[in-house]
């Protein structure tokens, strides 16, 4: 593991990732359970994960802070996911890094987990890895844990303010009832999350400066990876069954002479159904 | 027919443009517009989202500190903006269309003066022609500009000066030769900056749309401005100058209408499938897919036909007969659409609640203002005359 390097100047990976848009009305959202994927809806655009452009301000706003150093953002996905990175271009991010192979089809968040930290040791030095809290599809949260764990590195997740020090950072961290503060050196990962802030809206200009950066592509094989790691067999976490829950609805009429025993006895049926 | 205007743009980066204002306001502008519209009050916090990301500055040349971007883009730009709110569009309207003017006719001093400026924008632009007692024949302006010595002195009445309140450079047509014909070889435009003796800002007109940004009165009496306030330093070119810019202006406006229709037929084409009516969704009425299906592709011809008047600016040749043409059918096709996602709404289409109120009242000012479509019929027509001399 490489250490930070002496001089003020700050190296960030951010990790992007793009997700179906959030906002596709149920009726559009299908899936194939039998191949146990979703079905993208017709008409509507896949989009980054809206965790992910918060990170992108959080390293964004340290790298100027620090006056110098680069934020590289990483992506898995498909070719559209090119667009994922080219926002975090756009909003004024150096270098893009997609990781585009047949074989990521399918997997799971340990093996996105494992590419990923196999694809940040290939860019080399690095002081902070930034990612969302979690991405909105799956909702598991787990890949920023996975590559901490895989490059020996703290972990610190759901951030709302991040300040550097020299060669640590202080978090601050979401909890359910309040807040947190931690430390830790660098290098390290942190999630972000939403309570950090909305992040900027691209410029114009660096729309078009984003334009002209190029955003390389690795397959599997340029971060080495092995073909027994990767593709749906390759899961930790193997895939069961994958569908949308039926919502059923009854409308049962409540009988009684007054109101009082309407009351009574819809009182009695929500107990018998152990609701109250 | 995705709302996406950006799928009709050539230039890819200018796609990317255009969809990340569509981004912004989808985010900013959509969920207050009606707000800001219904209190009547300026958009502070929308002028200055506009601003960060640049939009003042997209036709400004580079060695002025602009971006010098398209009207292919500038047009995608319009659509969006007029896709939250039609008075966006309008506010950047003069201030695109005055810089375009410094920029092509301005002397080197005008330029190195205000198009900087113009970028921030540390200042904001106004064009004003219109008088009390001319509007569609702009050549029977009354104002005038007297030279006296190193100085003009402007005395008229200006009408519906959009930015009049706010601008910090006012293009003002005049009559240096009151008794030139053709008239318009005695019509010259002045740089006329706020705060001199004699120039007053009057009364803002109370209107039926276009809201947030305000219309004013201006009157000129004795107003006395430097020589070097002149456009392009010389008499006698304020009228051609001015029109070439009114069809950056026209390009604004038609891109208003389609962003505005889109806007419409977007709620209209939502309501129709979820709105049961005879035991289906309304959608499943056959008149309504009539209706939907000439919305969408009224939507679509003016579109088309706005990127392509802004790629025949781009491409440097006159374009008063595609600027017009696109400007005429885009606003007409308009007010339609809007009338039209109205019906599709039935009685909710009336209340404050939705926006559609104000799409109905903001959809007429783009068939009048930068001239109104009879003009733009006229201007068409000649310019057809030209093509098939005889
Ligand atoms: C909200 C708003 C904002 C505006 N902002 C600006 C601005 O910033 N700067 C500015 O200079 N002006 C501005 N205008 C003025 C606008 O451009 C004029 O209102 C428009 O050009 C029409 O001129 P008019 O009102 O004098 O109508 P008129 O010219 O009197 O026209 C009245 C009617 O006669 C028709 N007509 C006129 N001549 C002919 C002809 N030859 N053949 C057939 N029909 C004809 C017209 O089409 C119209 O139907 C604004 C107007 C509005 C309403």
């Amino acid at each position: 593991m490489r250490r930070r390097r002496p001089s003020e100047s700050v190296n960030i990976i951010v990790c992007v990732k793009q997700i179906p848009d959030p906002e596709t009305p149920a009726a559009s959202f299908k899936v194939d359970e039998a191949a146990k994927k979703v079905i993208p809806a017709q008409g509507i655009a896949p989009v980054v994960n809206p965790f992910d452009p918060q990170a992108t301000e959080a390293a964004l706003r340290l790298r100027d802070a620090a006056g110098e150093g680069k934020v590289t953002v990483i992506s898995l996905g498909p070719d559209s996911a090119r667009d994922a990175i080219k926002h975090a271009l756009a909003m004024g991010a150096d270098e893009g890094v997609l990781l585009n192979d047949p074989s990521f089809e399918g997997i799971d968040n340990f093996q996105t987990a494992v590419a990923l930290a196999k694809a940040i040791q290939k860019i080399g030095a690095f002081d902070l890895i930034l990612m969302g809290r979690s991405a909105a599809d799956w909702d598991m949260g787990v890949v920023p844990a996975g590559v901490g764990q895989l490059l020996g590195v703290p972990v610190v997740t759901v951030a709302k303010a991040i300040e550097r020090n020299g060669g640590a950072v202080k978090v601050d961290r979401v909890l359910d009832d309040g807040f947190q503060t931690v430390e830790t050196p660098l290098p390290a990962v942190v999630s972000v999350s939403n309570e950090f802030g909305e992040p900027r809206y691209p410029q114009l200009r660096q729309i078009m400066l984003a334009a002209k950066k190029t955003v390389q592509v690795w397959g599997a094989a340029d971060i080495g990876m092995a073909a027994d790691e990767l593709g749906a067999s390759g899961r930790w976490l193997p895939l069961d069954a994958l569908y949308v829950p039926k919502v059923e609805s009854n409308v049962e009429i409540i009988e009684g002479e007054t109101p009082e025993e309407k009351a009574r006895n819809l009182a009695q049926k929500l107990r018998a159904a152990k609701l109250i | 027919m995705a709302r996406d205007f950006a799928a009709d743009i050539l230039d890819p980066i200018a796609g990317e443009i255009v969809t990340n204002v569509g981004r912004w306001v989808d985010r900013e502008v959509k969920p207050q517009a009606s707000e800001f519209e219904h209190a009547d009050v300026y958009p502070d916090p929308l002028v200055k989202g506009m601003s960060e990301m640049g939009l003042f500055g997209i036709k400004i040349p580079e060695r002025y500190g602009g971006l010098d971007l398209s009207f292919e883009c500038y047009a995608g730009v319009c659509m969006e903006l007029a896709r939250g709110w039609m008075s966006l569009a309008g506010i950047i309207n003069t201030h695109v269309l005055v810089g375009y003017t410094i920029s092509e006719y301005g002397t080197e001093e005008q330029r190195q003066k205000f198009l900087p400026r113009l970028v921030e924008p540390e200042i904001r632009c106004a064009l004003t022609i219109t008088e009390p007692d001319a509007g569609s024949d702009a050549q029977a302006i009354k104002t005038t500009a007297r030279r006296d010595g190193d100085d003009y002195v402007i005395n008229g009445q200006k009408m519906w000066v959009t930015n009049g309140q706010r601008a910090g450079v006012y293009l003002a047509l005049t009559k240096t030769d009151p008794t030139a014909e053709p008239r318009h070889r005695g019509m010259s435009a002045f740089l006329v900056e706020p705060g001199i003796a004699g120039f007053s800002v009057g009364k803002k007109f109370d209107k039926l749309g276009y809201k947030g940004v305000e219309t004013t009165e201006l009157s000129f009496d004795d107003a006395r401005v430097p020589a070097s306030a002149l456009l392009g330093g010389k008499e006698g070119s304020g009228f051609q100058h001015v029109m070439s810019g009114l069809e950056v202006g026209r390009i604004n406006v038609a891109g208003r209408g389609v962003g505005l229709a889109q806007a419409a037929f977007d709620d209209a084409i939502r309501y129709a499938q979820v709105r049961v009516a005879f035991g289906r969704p309304i959608i499943e009425h056959q008149a309504q897919q009539i209706r939907l299906a000439e919305m969408a592709t009224k939507i679509r011809a003016a579109r088309l036909l706005t990127f392509d008047a802004a790629r025949k600016k781009d491409s440097g040749v006159r374009s008063d007969l595609d600027a017009g043409m696109a400007k005429l059918f885009a606003t007409e096709m308009c007010q339609e659409v809007v009338l039209d996602a109205m019906r599709i709404h039935g009685g909710v289409s009336y209340s404050k609640e939705l926006p559609l109120e104000r799409y109905y009242r903001d959809a007429p000012l783009m068939v009048i203002a930068e001239g109104t479509s009879d003009i733009q019929k006229i201007v068409i027509a000649r310019a057809l005359q030209r093509e098939y001399p005889v």
